[in-house]
Parts: C-alpha cells; structure tokens; sequence
C-alpha cells in the first residue's frame, strides 16, 4: 500500500494551512508509512503526484460559509468544479479532471478541508492556526483507515 | 437602420489573470472597444523600493506563477549591469537553460491547455484531454522537463529561488545535469509531433500589418541579451527604451498601455521573436519552421501557436546543447560591490520582451524600479486586432462571437497577473439615435 498526505496550498493567508498540515506531518511517522508532501499550487503537476500510489489524503483549505477552522473530511465527489480551466487557477478539482479524462488510475482519496479565514496576509489567521492539530489529527485517522490500520491511533 | 450591438465577456476564459472585453458596433462600425484589465494593481515598483538589490529577484520571481524566470533574468541582468559584474561563461550558459525551461513550460501550457481548445471547438483542455489523451500527455511529460530545469536551478518549480546577483546560489551538479540531459534526449522528438499535432488542426488566419519587436543577438536566439529590434528598423540598446517605447494609462485598465513614441502598437512574444530570429535557430528548429513556412511568412496572430512550438523544439535542443557543452564555473555565483547607478535589463520572457531599469543608492538598495511586462505592451494590438475582427464576428451568435473574440485575444497568451490578469466579454449593439 503506497499512501501519500498531499498538503495543497500558496502562502496567502489561510490557504497555506494544507502546506502547514503537511509540513506538520512530515516530522513524524505516519500510520501505513505514509510520506507527506508539501504542495504549492501543483497546478497539472498534482497529477505527478497522484501517480503511482494507492490512497492519498488531501489537505487543502475550503471556503464554503461554515465557520473558519472548522475541519471536514470531504471525498473528491463533493467537490464541485469551477468554471473555465486557466493555468493560473488549475485547482484541485480542475487536476482531478484532467487525470481522469486521461484514464490515468486515480489512487483512493480523501481530502481534509479546513475553513479559511484569511485569504490573503501572511501566516495563518488564528483560527487557520487553531486548527491545524485537528486536522493533522483527521488525517492520520483516515491515513490508518485507508492503510488497512484502523486500529493504529485512530483519535 | 444599423442595430447598434454590445458585446460583454464578463471574463475572459484561458488567459492568465482577470480582465474582461467590453465592445459596443452600431452596424458593422466598431463604437467602443476596451480591454478592461481589473485586476487590482500590485504596486510592485513601489514596494521594492528601498529593498536591497540582491533581494530583487525573489521578490519579483512572485509576479508571475508562469514566467518567474523572465522576472528574475530582465532585473538581475540591469542590476548586475549596474554593480559591473561580468558572468562567468558557465553561468551565462546556465541562465540560458533556464530560461529554456520557463518557454518550454509555459508555451506548452499555453498550447495544450489554453490554445488547443480553441481549434477542437472544445471548452477546456480537460475536454481536451477526453478527446486527444496521447497529445495531451505529450504536452504534460514535455512540460514536466521545463519544470526539471527550472527546479534544478531555481530550488523549486514555482517561485523559483536559485537565480541571484552575479549567477545562481547553487550549480547543478555534471550528474544532474547528465540525468536532465537524457531525460531530453528521450523526450527530444515529442516536441516535434507536438508541432505536427498542431499544425493539423484548422488554425485560422488573419495577417496584419504590425511592428514586431524583439531582441536580436549576433549569433544566438534571444534570451537574455541582445539589442531590441524592430521589422520597421529600430535597431537600440536596453538602455535606450525610453527613448523608443512610452507607457500610458488609459481608464479601463490597470495595466499601463505600452506604445512606440509615435503613438504606433507593436507586437513582442515568440511569433515577434521567431519572425526575426529564425536564422537564430538550431538545424532541426529551423527545419520545424519550414514545415510551417506557409503560416509564417507575414505577422499572424493566429500563427503564434507555431511560434510556441517552434520555440519548444529550439529550447530543448539549446538546453541540450548548455549541458553537452557545461564546464563548472569556479563559483555558482560573481562576487560583487554594491554600487548606485541606473541599470536596464531585456530579455524574451516566454510573451516577449520585458524590460526593467532599475535605480540603486550607493549601498546598492532600489531607490527606483520600473518594470514592463510583455502584456503590456501588446495590449494595443490585443485592441486593434479586436477592432479588426468585430464587424466580421457580430453577425454570429453571441457565443460563437465571444469565442471568436476570446481566441483572437488568445494569441497573445497575455499574462495579465503580471501586466498588473484576464476576460469576461460584453458585446454592445445599438440602433443609432
């Protein structure tokens, strides 16, 4: 089983929280032995990404009205697709159309979405900042779920 | 009675940024046309002011996620200039593969995701996709070799951070070099057939008579150096841009309009470029255009997607050829005084010509930055060929006129995140009073 955490992100405000998410992760061992990656605005690059494993955990910041920091686990049928693709706004839903009209294999997911306050400032506002541990903690729940672990600190 | 007819894209679908078209013909006579470009101003030139030279190019790497490169090059380039730093050989040539890498990425971008659409009659590239898959993944493992190149000298694929005064913070290794060059090498003749896959698809035409400007090296296809040329015979150094280019503001747009002194529009970006540059070329890039020699004998917007492709197969063969011939400098970068002084920077970002002067006190901090994007300076001829197209376009239905609209607008690929972003179109047809 090769299970990545996909932190998704730029550095504008709260949406740097996916990248915190997963730089938060990257210093400690994950249940199926997951690596977790930092992501800036992969843009098509996200596809490379998504190459190769079974289950990836997507982290990324949502705005949808519900109140800021607040986490939902979402999966990839949730999201909705905006309008029109550019290259400077190919967002995630965007990549994952793309990997799925190229017939490429798409590994299981999840994305952990947290409400942004912020979109733009540097660092994270504080309930970007507040958080993050229950997010982190959302995805090593779902990294144990998808790894076949679930037993393996599933808090 | 004439129907006086408004045509809105609120935005403009494919370009990178925010901006909209607003056109109002009463009959086949064109009464208003704009370019709106709403995209907030980033004051950039204002905020780099009293920032220390050699923290220029990370701060302005952040103008554009598609072409930080040129950013980084045209500044470096006018502040070097100013400290009276000469490049070692070696860096010179790296600068080079990196800007190979910023085309290579950003023209198959354009091609695969923004431009092919448009000739398939599909909405998007993700239709694309559906319909051309093989092609598709074509444009995406080509692309992926100019985000190699650039991570491999700039630290990362976006906002890369390698280049700085005097050369780059780090060279590459001859092992990663060697691992890039056979990554090319196996890579090398997709680009073609990403020519030949366009060059079969009904790409319109519509010469027009327009000033092309570009740079012109002695003996190299421009990149970072070079004198600015003209197809009318300007002929100057960087320094002299103000004498041959003014910048102005018009209302509808929060990029500054670009024109020659007399007032005339010009064209810069690859077909500008490749138009005269082509004896510039290598062997198999020269023969790519032969093959499309047709499209390329008078200035045709339409044809820029073949300028694209011509470029892609040049810079993979330049890029090949730095590497063959790399010989690691002493240092990955100049040792340098910081001076005051007034420095000019031109390179061919993958839109064309971009200009920076940058001013410095005598402990080398900015006291003054001017930066003219590519974007800018067509906005002109975006207008003009607009103005050209709408009487013929008006008696289609308002999709196929929008469309027709957005992809004339499109070969220009116009950055407008940098020129300031991109269209939503509005149509205005009125009965006269």
């Amino acid at each position: 089983m090769r299970i990545k955490v996909i932190g998704l992100g730029s550095p504008n405000g709260d949406d740097a929280i996916g990248l915190e998410v997963a730089r938060e992760l990257s210093r400690e061992t994950l249940p199926g032995g997951a690596a977790a990656v930092v992501c800036d605005r992969p843009g098509v690059d996200l596809l490379d990404e998504l190459e190769g494993i079974d289950a990836a955990v997507l982290v990324d910041a949502l705005r949808s009205g519900a109140s800021p920091g607040s986490v939902r686990v979402l999966s990839p049928a949730q999201l909705a697709r905006g309008p029109a693709l550019s290259s400077h706004a190919l967002g995630v839903v965007d990549a994952l159309a793309l990997a799925a009209a190229l017939g490429r294999r798409r590994p299981a997911l999840r994305i952990v979405a947290v409400e942004l306050e912020a979109e733009r400032g540097e660092g994270l506002s504080v309930a970007g900042l507040a958080a993050v541990p229950e997010a982190c903690r959302r995805v090593r729940t779902l990294l144990a779920e998808l790894s076949g672990q679930a037993d393996f600190e599933t808090d | 009675m004439s129907e006086r007819r408004t045509i809105e894209i609120a935005t403009l679908a494919r370009v990178e940024g925010e901006g909209a078209l607003h056109l109002t013909v009463e009959g086949d006579r064109v009464i208003d046309l704009r370019l709106e470009i709403y995209e907030p101003p980033r004051f950039f030139e204002a905020f780099l002011r009293g920032r220390a030279a050699s923290e220029l190019a990370d701060l302005v790497a952040r103008i554009c996620g598609i072409c930080p490169v040129a950013y980084q090059m045209s500044t470096l380039h006018a502040v070097e200039s100013i400290f009276q730093i000469t490049l070692h050989p070696s860096v010179r040539a790296l600068r080079r593969l990196y800007y190979c890498g910023e085309w290579i990425e950003s023209h198959l971008l354009h091609m695969y995701f923004l431009a092919a659409p448009d000739y398939l009659g599909l909405d998007d590239g993700i239709a694309v996709a559906r319909s051309h898959p093989g092609e598709v993944e074509r444009g995406l493992r080509l692309r992926k070799l100019g985000n190699r190149i650039i991570s491999l000298l700039g630290g990362r694929p976006v906002n890369p951070v390698g280049a700085c005064i005097g050369g780059f913070s780090r060279t590459p290794t001859r092992a990663e070099l060697g691992e890039l060059a056979e990554q090319i090498v196996r890579a090398r003749g997709e680009a073609e057939a990403a020519l030949r896959f366009f060059a079969s698809l009904p790409v319109p035409s519509r010469p027009q008579a327009i000033e092309l400007v570009s740079l012109r090296h002695p003996s190299e296809y421009p990149m970072n150096e070079g004198r600015i040329v003209s197809s009318t015979g300007l002929d100057i150094e960087a320094a002299e841009f103000a004498t041959a280019f003014s910048e102005h503001q018009v209302p509808h747009s929060t990029a500054l309009h670009c024109r020659r002194m007399d007032g005339g529009r010009y064209l810069v970006g690859p077909l500008a470029r490749l138009l005269q540059n082509s004896d510039r070329l290598s062997p198999a890039a020269l023969a790519a255009r032969e093959s499309v020699a047709a499209r390329l004998s008078s200035p045709d917007p339409y044809a820029s997607v073949f300028a694209r492709a011509i470029e892609v197969i040049y810079a993979f063969d330049e890029a090949l050829r730095v590497i063959r011939a790399f010989e690691p400098p002493p240092a990955p970068a100049a040792e340098f005084t910081p001076r005051a002084g007034v420095g000019h920077g031109a390179t061919e970002a993958p839109r064309g010509l971009l200009y920076v002067r940058v001013e410095t006190d005598d402990r080398g901090y900015v006291s003054a930055i001017r930066i003219v994007p590519p974007t800018a300076q067509n906005q002109d001829c975006i207008e003009a060929d607009l103005r050209e197209l709408a009487p013929g376009v008006l008696a289609l239905p308002h999709e196929e006129a929008r469309r027709a609209c957005e992809m004339a607008i499109r070969n220009y690929d116009p950055c407008i995140s940098c020129s300031t972003h991109f269209l939503t179109l509005e149509i205005e047809r009125r009965s006269p009073a």
